[in-house]
């Protein structure tokens, strides 16, 4: 048989899947609008082999990076300096309640985000802390991506290095883990792309010389320190980026929409160890 | 969303437009250049092409896929790079046409190029 007569054969029974196969459904029961119907996708490789692939393109750098030791250590360093720093108008540091080497907050990163009654959404590390600056210490909100910023919250998560990520979706959190994963499923832009397309479901093939990667590890070694941005970044400075990429349009740092993805994709981690800070091309 | 309708609705649309596509004569050079630069049709990002270094390989590799078309196929070769949606409405493979990469004439020139692969024309 030609391919030609293959590909007529195959065009009905595609006009069919039209209606079956979209990632992103709205089920039109009852006439109401509700929340989509969302059919996750399986990955097109195995994990295993996506570590064969991810040791093939990245595994000289990885050696490379492991003898010459992170540029993000230092930060590390500031963030634990400003973590016992006096500030604002209570008088008090971080370390005044959480312990003066943040012994309290040990595997505390590991948890979050995570639901929280007060703001009604989810609350991200670096959110808290900027609530404990404001309400506990009566100091400033440090500006999303700034030097302080990124080095306290680097610091409060590598309080919770090696411990498994355990992040919680039940109850009240559900609706915002719907939300996010809407959002990572979502096709927009010029390119029409979607989050979940290249990290799901093309995890592991080469998009020209980039290796897609694999989601169960997009949030377990941020703040990291990232080659191309010859700096430190955080998670959400990676959505931005990658929105950019594709030629969609990027969020506020923090945005609600951020926040409820961030959810969706530590979730995706979930049992992965924190390792912070990463080191990534 | 009512992708499933606008989906069926417009391979209706295809397979009624398809004999005028067919006869369609593009230039190949423009097409090589379309396919081959990052910021018009970058298809090599995802499908392998002639003489270009580190493809991807996200699609099928388009010397191979371009062995099995015939000369009768120039419409459905050309479907694919105007809308692929139309084949497989989940495809990753960006919406060329109506999301304004490229206008008919350029998808011609690249459907012009990609016979070019074919090695017993
Ligand atoms: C067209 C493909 C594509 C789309 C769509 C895409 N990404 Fe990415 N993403 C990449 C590539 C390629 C990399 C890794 C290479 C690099 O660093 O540029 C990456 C890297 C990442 C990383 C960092 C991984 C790490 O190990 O540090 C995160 C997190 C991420 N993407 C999240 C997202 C989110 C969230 C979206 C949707 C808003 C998205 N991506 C959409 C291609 C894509
Ligand atoms: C982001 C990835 C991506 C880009 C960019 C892309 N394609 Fe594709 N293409 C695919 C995938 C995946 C398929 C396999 C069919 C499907 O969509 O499921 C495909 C299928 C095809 C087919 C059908 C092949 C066959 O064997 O049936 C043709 C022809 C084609 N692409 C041409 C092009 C051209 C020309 C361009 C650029 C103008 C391009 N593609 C850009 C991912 C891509």
């Amino acid at each position: 048989m030609s391919k030609f007569i293959v590909r007529i054969m195959i065009l009905p029974a595609c006009a069919l899947f039209v209606f079956s196969a979209c990632a992103v459904r709205t089920p039109s029961a009852g006439g109401k609008a509700s929340a989509p119907v969302i059919t996750e996708y399986t990955p097109n490789i195995s994990t295993q082999e996506y570590e064969k692939r991810y040791q093939a393109v990245y595994g000289k750098f990885t050696e490379q990076m492991a003898a010459e030791g992170n540029p993000a250590d230092f930060v590390v360093d500031d963030g634990k300096d400003l973590f016992s720093k006096v500030q604002g108008s209570a008088g008090k540091s971080c370390a005044s309640c959480h312990g003066a080497n943040g012994e309290k907050l040990k595997g505390v990163a590991a948890m979050y985000p995570k639901y929280d009654p007060a703001i009604k959404g989810i609350d991200t590390v670096a959110l808290q802390i900027n609530r404990c600056r404001k309400d506990h210490m009566g100091a400033p909100e440090l500006k999303y991506e700034s030097d302080p910023q990124l080095a306290l919250e680097l610091y409060v998560k590598s309080l919770s290095n090696g411990v498994p990520i355990h992040v919680s979706i039940d109850g009240p959190a559900k609706p915002f883990y719907e939300a996010g994963k809407e959002y990572y499923y979502k096709r927009f832009g010029q390119f029409n792309f979607s989050c979940a397309l290249c990290h799901v479901k093309y995890a592991g093939h080469m998009i020209r010389a980039n290796l897609l990667s694999n989601n169960r590890h997009h949030t377990d070694h941020f703040p990291t320190y990232r080659l191309d941005w010859s700096g430190v970044g955080s998670l959400q400075k990676r959505f931005r980026g990658c929105n950019k990429n594709v030629r969609q349009e990027p969020l506020p740092f923090q945005s609600e929409t951020y926040r409820n993805l961030e959810l969706y994709l530590t979730y995706q981690g979930n049992g992965v160890p924190i390792q912070v800070p990463g080191f990534r091309m | 969303m009512k992708i499933g309708n606008v989906g069926a609705f417009s391979l209706a649309l295809v397979l009624a437009a398809l004999p005028a596509v067919v006869l369609a004569a593009g230039n190949a050079e423009n097409g090589k250049k379309i396919v081959e630069t990052k910021s018009l049709g970058n298809c090599v990002a995802c499908h392998v092409i002639p003489n270009m270094e580190f493809p991807g390989d996200v699609g099928p590799d388009l010397v191979q896929s371009m062995q099995g078309f015939t000369e009768k196929d120039r419409g459905t070769v050309w479907q694919w790079v105007w809308d692929a949606r139309v084949f497989d409405p989940d495809t990753i493979m960006p919406p060329f046409g109506p999301n304004k990469f490229m206008t008919k004439k350029d998808v011609d020139d690249v459907v012009e190029y990609l016979y070019s692969f074919k090695k017993n024309k």
